[in-house]
């Protein structure tokens, strides 16, 4: 190093190689002073890291209190480099200080140059879950999540990404042209090593490195070399570069003799001469701040991989905390490590295939050239010898292993965490104070205030804050546009909010990931629809749309029928109505088409041979079909579904039930007239039908409204005749589904039901009273009681 | 062994060559040049060896033409199995080049890809094992020159790789007879009290098929013995769709059918179709479909293409067109009536239908339902 006393330490953020060197080099400098690459606004928040509660992967989050949204979050795990020289700094009790460019500054800088921006509006950038944050210095992070961005924001692989939460505008270009070197100065090393893939080239050359001697020296040449070939840094990445250098100036004028100065490698050559001070102290003069906070949140494992979009860029958190935990023979206890978890899960794994495993991977790694083998050629061996080339056990030691799950800890006295924040703001806007005490709520939604206190409860119900909870509306009729609830606050749910903060920072946002991850999860249509539902509810435009999407997707591949079927009415409600809440119906049409086709082409199959049970729910499912296409009146649906239900009153091996109701609904839609279904009613319940389908059939028949049955003559004639023909016993076998098959109806309609049965034996007569007005039979006596009644409904006078 | 009845005709005269004598030229070049170590008995070293199959140019400018189009790693991992005398097992649905992969590894490693057991559900133990010359057996009793030694032992003695392909069709009792020859690496001869122990360099390839029905599964004692690389299908639509026209044009020539070649559109609509079946979602990401239970593997893709140009040929106007192929393409999906049945026919509803240009195969396709 050129200038005495000071050492710069270029690391690369979540390298355990990086970090195990870091250690030991310090630990043989033994520095009076550590300086952080790191933002100074989280000063403060530097000594909680020792409390014994603080359990990594833990984050760093700095956010604006006025506009929490754009919070900007440095992940920290115990093998970030770091994580390891704070901890070295606590530990030997000297001090350690956050260097980089203040939040407070870029953030102010952010502000002013998108004054208009709305949560949720503003750019993505994965930078923001990387360790540096700030825009400019993309590439100078070393740091893989740069590169992941871009593709994988607002795509399939993003969406437990909190919108409007870690996006921050960024000031720095696409990285492509001229700039591709400042933005990955590795990708330029590695292309020149003969690598496709930088991180492998990475890990071969640093992480995996045994002997870490001249490590440090080694990278700081190379990005001096790659320095040498880049344009001039932009005014950002300047300023954070000019801020590191006055900090290593502040701490050697105090008087510290061994500054370890710790920062990613592209900014090492930069620091290590700090020289004279007038040009840095030109670029930082007079640039405007705004108040920001700092604290620390729990962090998860997932959230440190790329497979979030805008992780920290750590493909394998889980492998390289093993790298960093284990003293030596990692492929061989990985590969056990493995091995136990498959036989956790009832899978084959004997000792013997570990040992061949470990041998494929070694050989591997001999054929590659590598002087071990890396998480590719473990995982290769694992899958060829322990899983015999099927890919389903690699999922699962990719999520348990790999990535290793876990959520992080934070003590206690943490400061509050800007979801509290945003919630208080709703608490106050909306008059609701949290209370201890239970109290009722009877929120009108046709008010805009009480929709919004509606939507704020069922939100904080999607992240398992169950501030509130609703009530069945009973005795006073209280109409659709009522919901009562219950609230009571619970003092756990301030530890609920924290943990809820890892889904965004405001409750819009972090309701909005919390569904969407769960609708992701959710493989069962019932299950979909219910967060569908709630996230209706709850107004959270986002959610439903990729709720919408999943359903979409589950329901190509939902074997069972009746589950696509019992999809359709909510999602026709959408459509149809748009809601109180203004949901795009546009979205749920295409959704339900093709949940309508595959419904159609798989039901006739799906009817064959069923029991009681089986038909019941299948009838219910037709019922749910029939509901969305009153719903949504579209003649092309009717037309195709008018189709299917023919085919299923025709089809003799389907249940008596399933066809009987296939007639009625038919009958409903105006496609059959009362002749036809005389006719199939006359089939159905002929002698050689076994009586217990004819009765089935019956009973699919007669569901539903009662007093549209009434005029259909036709059945009433064709029962009446099975009826008669059944013999004693047979009569005696039907009775109860008979009875079974009235029963659904109220008492009033049931006794126009045996007035009208009683009637028919006698010719034409059965709806002369109803529908002859000046017969013989008429009771003129009976008939002048109503009349005055009649007159008062119509308005005239009664004479 | 049984000795050749004839004499060997001229390498040019014979209708296919094996693999070592096709590539007699380029495995002389990468011996020439082969420094790297070798693990016993191998005529190459594994570098080498991957080099064969996946083509190169070498140093000294001579080109090595690739013999397996596909991912790199799984070559590798195949390579690194055989070096660490683990069986490999070659799996992956029909069409995917297993016997052809395993017959270059075989010659490539061993010089010699002959050495092979066709496994079919008549296969019994002495394929495996060893056999018998029953008439010098009655006159001579047990001895080691009534013994009729098998591909299997043959390569045990001789230190080289022994092809069996594929090992699913042969009943599981017979399979488990591999059991011992690859953990103890040897082959007892109870009847002369003798046995063979394998040579260094010996180790079996074999190849499965894990979609046909009909198969039996290995025995997980079986399948623990064996190193198991999956060999996927094509992994873009225009290579599929180079496969499948390579192919189809060649064979059509061989049948010497009178159609035009077929239009490279009508190939690239079949293999999406299979593409988007197998796969369960359509090329453009955006459905989900459900799969067939067929394999629909770019061999089968060959025949419907295959097919379609016999009919055009014949009963057509000589130019393939949707109605000439609907049949084979249903043929060929609709396996199971019932379930596959569902599967095609949404397929079309929801796919084909609405597809742009597409309306002539949808007529054609549903007439036919």
């Amino acid at each position: 190093m050129p200038d005495r006393g000071l050492t710069v330490f270029g690391i690369r953020h979540h390298g355990p190689g990086c970090a195990r060197s870091l250690r030991a080099a310090l630990e043989r400098l033994e520095p009076d002073i550590v300086l952080v690459e790191g933002p100074p606004d989280a000063q403060e928040a530097i000594p909680l890291l020792a409390d014994p509660e603080m359990r990594p992967p833990v984050a760093l989050l700095i956010y604006p209190p006025e506009r929490p949204q754009d919070a900007v979050y440095y992940p920290f795990t115990v093998f970030s480099p770091e994580w390891q020289a704070l901890g070295y700094a606590i530990g030997r009790g000297i001090p350690a200080r956050f260097i980089d460019l203040p939040q407070a500054i870029v953030l102010a800088e952010r502000t002013r140059d998108q004054p208009s921006t709305m949560q949720g509006a503003t750019p993505s950038d994965s930078e923001g879950a990387g360790i540096r944050p700030a825009g400019a210095g993309v590439g100078s992070e070393l740091d893989p999540a740069v590169s992941l961005d871009t593709s994988s924001e607002g795509g399939a692989a993003s969406e437990d990404a909190a919108p409007g939460t870690l996006e921050h505008p960024i000031g720095a270009a696409e990285p492509t042209g001229d700039d591709l070197l400042r933005q990955d100065p590795l990708e330029a090393l590695a292309l020149a090593a003969g690598y496709q893939d930088r991180e492998l080239w990475w890990e071969h050359q640093v992480e995996q490195r045994q002997d870490a001697a001249g490590l440090f020296e080694a990278i700081m040449e190379a990005m001096a070399e790659l320095r040498g070939c880049a344009p001039e840094p932009d005014v950002e990445e300047a300023r954070r570069e000019a801020y590191m250098r006055q900090a290593i100036r502040t701490a050697r004028s105090e008087g510290f003799g061994r500054i370890a100065v710790i920062c990613g490698a592209w900014h090492a050559p930069a620091l290590a001469d700090p020289g004279p001070a007038k040009s840095d102290l030109a670029l930082l003069k007079g640039l405007p701040r705004i108040p920001v906070q700092a604290t620390w949140i729990p962090w998860t494992n997932s959230r440190l991989s790329s497979r979030s979009g805008y992780g920290a860029g750590i493909a394998s958190p889980g492998w390289y905390e093993h790298l960093w935990t284990v003293p030596d023979r990692t492929a061989i206890r990985w590969i056990t490590q493995v091995a136990r978890m498959l036989r956790e899960q009832d899978l084959d794994a004997s000792p013997a295939g570990v040992i061949e495993a470990v041998r494929t991977a070694d050989t591997l790694a001999a054929l590659r050239e590598l002087p071990m083998p890396g998480i590719a050629e473990l995982n290769e061996a694992v899958l060829s010898v322990l899983c015999h080339g099927n890919a389903a056990p690699m999922t699962l030691i990719r999520e348990r292993l790999e990535i290793g799950e876990r959520l992080g800890g934070v003590p206690e006295e943490t400061p509050a965490v800007p979801l509290q924040r945003d919630l208080n703001a709703w608490q106050k806007r909306l008059r609701l104070p949290p209370s201890a005490e239970i109290k009722g709520l009877d929120l009108d939604l046709r008010k805009d205030t009480d929709r919004a206190r509606s939507a704020l409860l069922h939100r904080l119900a999607l992240l398992s804050i169950p501030w509130g909870t609703q009530q069945r509306a009973t005795g006073r009729a209280t109409g659709t546009f009522h919901e009562l609830w219950q609230i009571r606050w619970q003092p756990e749910f301030a530890v609920g909010l924290i943990e809820a903060n890892i889904w965004g920072n405001t409750v819009d946002a972090a309701a909005t990931a919390a569904t969407r991850h769960h609708a992701q999860g959710a493989k069962e249509l019932p299950a979909l629809t219910e967060w569908l539902d709630r996230a209706i509810l709850a107004e959270l435009p986002g959610a439903i749309d990729y709720t919408l999407g999943c359903i979409g997707a589950v329901a190509a591949i939902a074997a069972d029928v009746r589950h696509l079927m019992e999809a359709l009415p909510p999602l026709a409600r959408v459509a149809r109505y748009g809601d109180v809440r203004g949901t795009q119906a546009a979205r749920v049409v295409p959704v339900i088409d093709g949940l309508f086709e595959r419904a159609l082409v798989a039901l006739p199959g799906a009817c064959g041979s069923l029991d009681e049970d089986a038909a019941a729910s299948m009838v219910s499912a037709i019922d749910a079909t029939q509901e969305s296409i009153g719903l949504l009146d579209r003649a092309d649906q009717r037309q195709e579904w008018q189709g299917v239900l023919r085919l299923l009153t025709g089809r003799e091996s389907i249940h008596g039930l399933v066809r009987g109701r296939a007639c009625r609904l038919l009958l409903e839609l105006r496609a059959i007239d009362e002749e036809e279904l005389g006719r199939l009613a006359r089939l159905a319940l002929s002698p050689a039908t076994p009586s217990a389908q004819a009765a089935a059939w019956m009973e699919g028949v007669l569901r539903g409204s009662g007093m549209l049955l009434l005029y259909q003559d036709a059945i009433w004639l064709a029962l009446n005749r099975w009826l008669c023909d059944l013999d004693a016993d047979g009569f005696v076998a039907v009775l109860p589904l008979l009875r079974r098959a009235f029963s659904g109806f109220q008492a009033p309609e049931r006794r126009s039901m045996g007035e009208k049965a009683r009637t028919l034996g006698y010719g034409d007569t059965p709806r002369a009273a109803g529908t002859v007005p000046d017969g013989p039979q008429l009771d003129r006596e009976r008939a002048a009681l109503v009349l005055p009644v009649l007159g008062r409904i119509l308005g005239e006078k009664h004479r | 062994m049984s000795a050749r009845i004839t004499a060997t005709p001229a390498i040019e005269a014979v209708v296919r060559q094996h693999a070592e004598q096709q590539y007699a030229r380029e495995l002389e070049e990468l011996v020439a040049i082969d420094t790297r170590q070798r693990p016993p008995n191998w005529n190459l070293s594994p570098w080498a060896v991957q080099t064969y199959l996946l083509g190169g140019t070498l140093a000294s400018g001579f080109a090595i033409s690739a013999k397996y189009v596909g991912s790199e790693r799984l070559m590798q991992i195949a390579i690194a199995s055989l070096a660490t005398d683990r069986a490999l097992l070659l799996y992956g649905v029909p069409g995917t080049a297993k016997s052809w992969v395993s017959e270059h590894l075989a010659a490539a490693i061993a010089g010699d890809s002959t050495l092979m057991i066709q496994g079919t559900a008549g296969t019994d133990e002495s394929a495996i094992r060893y056999g018998w010359n029953y008439a010098r057996l009655l006159t001579e009793g047990p001895s080691p020159d009534a013994l009729v030694v098998s591909p299997m032992m043959r390569a045990m003695q001789t230190g080289r790789l022994c092809r069996i392909e594929e090992l699913t069709r042969i009943s599981a009792e017979v399979q488990d007879t591999l059991i011992t020859i690859l953990s103890e690496k040897t082959l007892p001869v109870p009847e002369l009290n003798t046995e063979v122990q394998a040579r260094k360099g010996f180790n079996v390839i074999a190849t499965a098929n894990n979609r046909d029905k009909g198969v039996n599964e290995l025995s997980s004692a079986l399948m623990r013995r064996f190193n198991t690389v999956i060999l996927p299908v094509p992994a873009t639509i225009e290579e599929e769709v180079r496969i499948v026209d390579t192919r189809s044009a060649s064979l059509g020539r061989a049948l010497e059918l009178p159609a035009e070649k077929p239009a490279i559109e009508e190939i690239r609509r079949v293999v999406t179709i299979f593409r988007e079946l197998r796969d369960g979602v359509t090329l453009d990401g955006k459905t989900k479909l459900k799969s067939p239970s067929g394999t629909l593997s770019p061999a089968e893709a060959i025949s419907v293409i295959n097919n379609g140009m016999t009919m055009a040929a014949y009963y057509g106007d000589g130019t393939l067109r949707a109605d000439d192929m609907a049949a084979g393409l249903s043929g060929a999906i609709v396996k199971d009536p019932i379930q596959d049945g569902v599967v095609w026919k949404e397929y079309l509803q929801t796919v084909v239908r609405e597809r742009s240009g597409w309306k002539d195969l949808y007529r054609a396709c549903t007439a036919l339902l």
